[in-house]
């Protein structure tokens, strides 16, 4: 099996206990299955039209013989495909990373900005502008277009995450346990609030809400990447400074910051980042759930839970996963579509509950 | 050296700590002792910082409300009673965050063997690559004393003493580790540092410590050196329970004390 030969690698090069080694290794190899997921998504999709010709013609300066069809080809490939796959790649990256981070910052490998309410917030927001945009908020549709909602689910969610940020915190310090709690019972409320909102929907609006709450990137152009795009990469770009402060907190609050980490810093700084980028993606691609579950944990198993590793390998494994789960949700009913949260969450909970089962023993929820 | 005075320490509107002063000096092992519920844990918590307290707590002088994480990480070591994880690290790797702060007090590159080094002190050698969830309670205890060690290694680091805080570490230990620990306390007091623990066994704490401080009901009920302030009087006031001091058992019950190893 492949996953053992890179293990003994990891082990001869390392000393005992060190996952270091192997860590890069899986990196590498996750670099090189990121490029093959974006390769073949650029290629793959319900029309013929050939990524490949369109680049190498953009490469070689050709004129191709069917100007036409080398039109389409182009049009296909430059504002259908490309911002989709750049889309796949920021989402996947943040779903998985922000997975990664939150499950480190409650020290539990089931935590998931789905769980603290980000998700939900977001949702409410979207689901807002989709049924009201038309009548109570049509001063905000009309004023920002096409970006009120992605905007409307991005504060929806950074409303969720400073409101449980203030409920949470007393002189100080942030309790993760009422931040847990209270992020159910906001959840619970914002899901109620959808509800209502999804019974006033007319059956046009139905459509609308019920695709993009299982999630999509069939809405990818670039403006909205232009929009979202900036948020995720920052707040991904900061994910990393906090790898140390985050292994540190696997041995609980206290004992961090007797080791000198910064502990209220570092929650603050994951939890703005996170809400961030969980809202940016809610807002442009719906609720695609599993990523940010199954990636973190299944690297845990190959490289253990040191995020210095574990961050930027879900980031990778992330893109790729979606970039994959998205070529098939094109391509298994095409011409029509799946919704990608769909396709995620068949192959996500069984090979979730797999693992569960197989590696109980190591994993103490 | 640590320096405490009038500290008190209320939780939830309930006085768990009151009014003790405590001092631990460089090259001494300071003991806590006292029954369970008397605030030993609490004081030390607050004495780390952990723990919102009144009165002053100074570290080699300066005073600790004011110091940053990072200054302080460089100048104490702390040992919780158990840490639990519910991540897969290797022991190594838990070992390893003993240094994030980057200050062990080792020539640059030594560090890097440092985890093993520790890790052998605590009767740990060869555990490296073990998960620390398949560990027992008593061996995930050293695993921390090993991540402990690491972060202080040299006991006095620029001509600062460096201080070591233990809340029970012998609590889960075979009598061969509770040796073995306590004699690393005390080696680490002897080459300069200082050091705090909580003891519950009265005659670990008699053979080790240089200084003991008794707590009841949140409150200093004595200290000073053992042979002071271990006597049938303070026994049976704090710990309400009619013990003599040296006395030894009639007949052939056997005993063993920790003061006969050789």
């Amino acid at each position: 099996m492949a996953e053992q030969s890179i293990a003994d690698v990891g082990r001869v090069m390392a000393a005992e206990g060190d996952r270091s080694a192997r860590a890069r290794v899986v990196i590498a190899l996750l670099c090189l299955a990121l490029t093959l997921s974006v390769f073949l998504s650029l290629t793959s999709g319900a029309s013929d039209a050939s990524a490949v010709r369109v680049i190498r013609d953009w490469f070689t300066g050709a004129i191709p013989a069917d100007a036409a069809l080398a039109a389409r080809d182009r049009l296909i490939v430059y504002d259908i495909r490309m911002p989709r796959v750049l889309l796949g790649v920021l989402i996947g990256a943040a779903l998985a990373v922000c997975g990664a981070v939150m499950q480190g910052l409650f020290r539990n490998p089931l935590a998931d900005p789905g769980l603290i309410g980000v998700s939900a917030g977001s949702s409410l927001g979207a689901v807002a502008i989709i049924v009201l945009g038309t009548t109570w908020l049509a001063p905000v549709t009309l004023a920002f277009g096409t970006l009120a909602l992605p905007l409307a689910a991005f504060f929806g969610g950074l409303l969720v995450t400073l409101l449980l940020y203030a409920i949470a915190t007393r002189q100080g310090r942030t309790s993760v346990a009422t931040m847990l709690l209270a992020g159910i019972a906001i959840s619970a409320l914002a899901m109620a609030l959808t509800g209502i909102m999804i019974f006033m929907a007319d059956d046009r609006q139905l459509r609308d809400l019920t695709f993009w709450q299982l999630g999509s990137l069939a809405g990818a152009t670039w403006p909205k990447i232009g929009t979202v795009g900036p948020v995720i990469i920052l707040a991904l770009a900061a994910m990393p400074f906090l790898s140390r402060g985050l292994n540190a907190l696997a041995l609980g609050e206290a004992t961090a910051g007797h080791l000198g980490i910064p502990v209220q810093r570092l929650k603050y700084t994951a939890i703005v980042g996170v809400s961030a980028a969980v809202g940016a993606s809610v807002a442009v691609s719906g609720g695609i759930g599993f990523i940010g579950i199954v990636v973190p944990h299944v690297l845990r198993l190959a490289i253990g839970p040191d995020n210095r590793y574990l961050l930027p390998a879900s980031a990778l494994l992330g893109a790729s996963l979606l970039l994959i789960a998205d070529a098939v949700a094109r391509t298994i009913v095409a011409p029509a579509e799946l919704p990608i949260g769909i396709v995620t969450a068949v192959a996500g909970a069984p090979f979730f509950l797999w693992i569960l089962l197989r590696k109980r023993g190591i994993i103490d929820l | 050296m640590i320096e405490a005075r009038d500290i008190s320490v209320t939780i939830g509107g309930k006085r768990i700590v009151s009014h003790v002063d405590f001092t631990a000096r460089p090259g001494e092992v300071s003991a806590i002792v006292g029954p369970n519920g008397s605030g030993k844990t609490t004081l030390l918590k607050a004495l780390t910082g952990e723990l919102a307290y009144t009165g002053t707590v100074t570290l080699n002088g300066r005073d600790l409300s004011a110091m940053k994480a990072v200054e302080v990480a460089t100048l104490r070591a702390v040992l919780p009673q158990a840490t639990a994880l519910s991540f897969p690290f290797t022991v190594r790797e838990i070992v390893r965050l003993g240094l994030i702060g980057g200050r062990p007090g080792v020539l640059p590159g030594e560090d890097a063997r440092l985890p093993e080094r520790a890790l052998a002190r605590v009767d740990l050698d060869g555990f490296a690559g073990r998960f620390y969830q398949e560990l027992s309670g008593g061996e995930q205890q050293r695993v921390q004393l090993a991540r402990v060690l690491c972060q202080v290694w040299a006991p006095v680091l620029e001509g600062r003493p460096r201080c070591l805080f233990l809340d029970e570490p012998v609590s889960s230990l075979d009598v061969k580790h509770q040796l073995i620990i306590m004699n690393i306390a005390r080696d680490f007091a002897r080459r300069g540092g200082g050091v705090v623990a909580i003891l519950h066994d009265l005659n670990l704490t008699a053979m080790y410590a240089d200084r003991i401080f008794v707590l009841s009901r949140g409150q200093l009920a004595a200290a000073g050196a053992p042979a002071d302030v271990l006597n049938d009087e303070l026994i049976e006031k704090v710990f309400d329970c009619r013990l003599k001091v040296g006395a030894l058992p009639e007949g052939s019950v056997p005993f063993v004390l920790p003061q006969s190893a050789a």
